[in-house]
């Protein structure tokens, strides 16, 4: 992690900015979520104990806790592997879907055969896909992980960045006409602009469907280390309360995921960042 | 007048779905010249066509039939070689654009180099007074604001004309007041020439040296009247009996345009 080995006042400084681009709203939405989260944690630490149940069928948040900080070295690995076959497979996913909807506004008339078949590719399911792609790149390479992410991010960016890239104010076209701007210019000038905000919602759904992507493909068998076989493994053993941490922490990682793409979008956006402020 | 036009229009007609029983004409025999320096307005009820004439010069749609030049050229060429800046009634800011690098956008679009059109922008920002919105993005400003940075945006490419399509028709009536007297102020520095639609005929009066009364259907010049107040014309003006002259001038020709055209 390399924010732990920056130097620790130049950390607490970047995070006091990280949290100062949050609008307001949210910083003051802050210790709700806290609270509402203890209250959760702790009537599930007391139901559990009233109630008598059998840690395999639900462990409390304490042994769970426990169960993390004992085994945290081989979780953390499991979860580096894991969230590097997530980011490639957003990144991927994402690219291909910008610039494939790029094409299709490019050339209208094939945009409906390359939707539909965008359609069907996106009907299939990840776990009839998991397998597939285990046997093209092999079962503990990184694309074989990453492959399943990219085709469920591929489908909501498409859509979406599509929709961004044709929803352009006729005024704006005319604009470009009236100053004789090129193709290109318009589609870097005025269609891809138009669609960053599309591009980033799709993105905010794309992000947590690579995560379940990655972990339910590698159920079907990854790398030693990764959060889904780590989870399968603990399960099997069984150490429910082990599979349970491993459970929190791919939970984290799609919370992370989306949390990363909307500070993305504040930074490269402050437009549109600025218009929800002045909404409130 | 003596000097060559600078737009010349002849024998234009403009039909819509002219290949269909919807026929439309929107423009009919059309002749008009323009000179050099001179700021006309084309003044006309909805459906008089003086839209569509001012896209027809600015080749954002194209005539049926007749000729028109702009500056010598086909209006194509000189949208091409963007002899011509653009207002439209919609300030049509890119959002994503400061204020500062949406009215570089014309010089962008023509290639030229970052520092020339950062100079450019802010002498044009300078020029419409929001010098110190360079940084602010569009939606940080009003409706009249956004209107300058439009005109701002306009001419940041020293156009020779600028065409101007009801740009205040959006604005309530003090901004609007305000913004005529801050145009009059812009091209008496820049001096081009304006061609200018508008339907309000003291707005056509207070701005024009020349107004171009249209009627509807079929859109047709009824009149071509020369407005000789003298430059430059200030908040005053509006209450000297010469204008108010005009105006009911003005407003008997577009009246009597209209009587003319309606069904017996």
């Amino acid at each position: 992690m390399s924010a732990a080995t920056a130097p620790a006042p130049a950390a607490t400084g970047r995070g006091a900015r990280l949290l100062a681009l949050l609008p307001a709203r949210y910083r003051k939405q802050a210790l709700p979520v806290a609270v509402t989260a203890l209250l959760l944690l702790g009537s599930w630490q007391l139901a559990v104990a009233v109630f008598d149940i059998p840690s395999f069928v639900l462990p409390t948040p304490t042994t769970i806790v426990t169960a993390f900080f004992d085994d945290v070295g081989t979780i953390m690995a499991a979860f580096h592997v894991t969230v590097t076959a997530v980011l490639l497979g957003l990144l991927l996913g994402a690219v291909a879907g910008v610039a494939v909807s790029l094409l299709l506004s490019r050339f209208a008339s094939v945009s409906a055969p390359v939707l539909s078949a965008a359609v069907l590719l996106n009907c299939a399911p990840i776990v009839a896909l998991a397998p597939i792609f285990n046997n093209w790149f092999g079962v503990t390479n990184v694309m074989s992980k990453a492959g399943v992410a990219a085709v469920m991010v591929f489908f909501p960016v498409l859509v979406n960045t599509t929709r961004g890239l044709l929803q352009v104010t006729p005024l704006h076209l005319e604009i470009m006409e009236s100053l004789a701007a090129r193709p290109r210019q318009v589609a870097f000038g005025v269609r891809f602009p138009n669609a960053l905000p599309y591009v980033f919602n799709a993105l905010k759904l794309g992000s947590t469907l690579a995560v379940i992507g990655v972990i339910v493909s590698e159920y079907f068998g990854g790398p030693a280390q990764a959060l889904g076989v780590y989870i399968a493994s603990q399960a099997a053993l069984p150490r429910f309360d082990y599979a349970w941490a491993g459970i929190f922490v791919s939970g984290a990682l799609g919370l992370l995921m989306f949390g990363a793409v909307t500070l993305l979008e504040r930074l490269l956006m402050p437009w549109h960042a600025s218009l929800h402020e002045e909404s409130d | 007048m003596g000097e060559p036009a600078i737009i010349s229009v002849r024998d234009v007609h403009k039909v819509f779905n002219g290949h269909t029983d919807r026929a439309v004409t929107a423009l009919q025999d059309i002749n008009l010249d323009i000179g050099p320096g001179e700021f006309v307005s084309l003044l006309g009820p909805s459906g008089c066509g003086k839209s569509t004439l001012l896209r027809v010069l600015a080749d954002l749609t194209s005539p049926s039939q007749g000729e028109v030049t702009v500056n010598g050229k086909t209006p194509r060429a000189a949208r091409a070689d963007r002899d011509y800046g653009m207002v439209f009634q919609q300030a049509g800011l890119f959002d994503w654009r400061s204020v500062q690098r949406n009215v570089e956008l014309p010089l962008q679009v023509a290639g030229a180099p970052k520092d020339q059109r950062r100079a450019k922008a802010l002498e044009m920002l300078e020029l419409v007074r929001l010098g110190e919105f360079a940084k602010h993005f569009p939606w940080q400003l009003s409706g009249g604001m956004q209107q300058r940075v439009a005109i701002a945006r306009a001419l940041s490419a020293d156009p020779s004309i600028l065409f101007m399509d009801e740009p205040l028709g959006a604005l309530d009536e003090m901004n609007r007041e305000r913004l005529q007297g801050e145009l009059l102020r812009i091209w008496t520095d820049v001096r081009t020439t304006v061609v200018f639609v508008t339907h309000s005929i003291s707005e056509a009066v207070f701005l024009s040296s020349r107004v171009v009364v249209m009627s509807a259907r079929p859109g047709r010049i009824a009149a071509s009247i020369d407005v000789d107040l003298p430059y430059p014309r200030v908040a005053e003006t509006r209450t000297t009996p010469e204008f108010f002259a005009k105006v009911k001038e003005v407003r008997q020709v577009l009246h009597a345009a209209e009587s003319e055209q309606a069904p017996a």
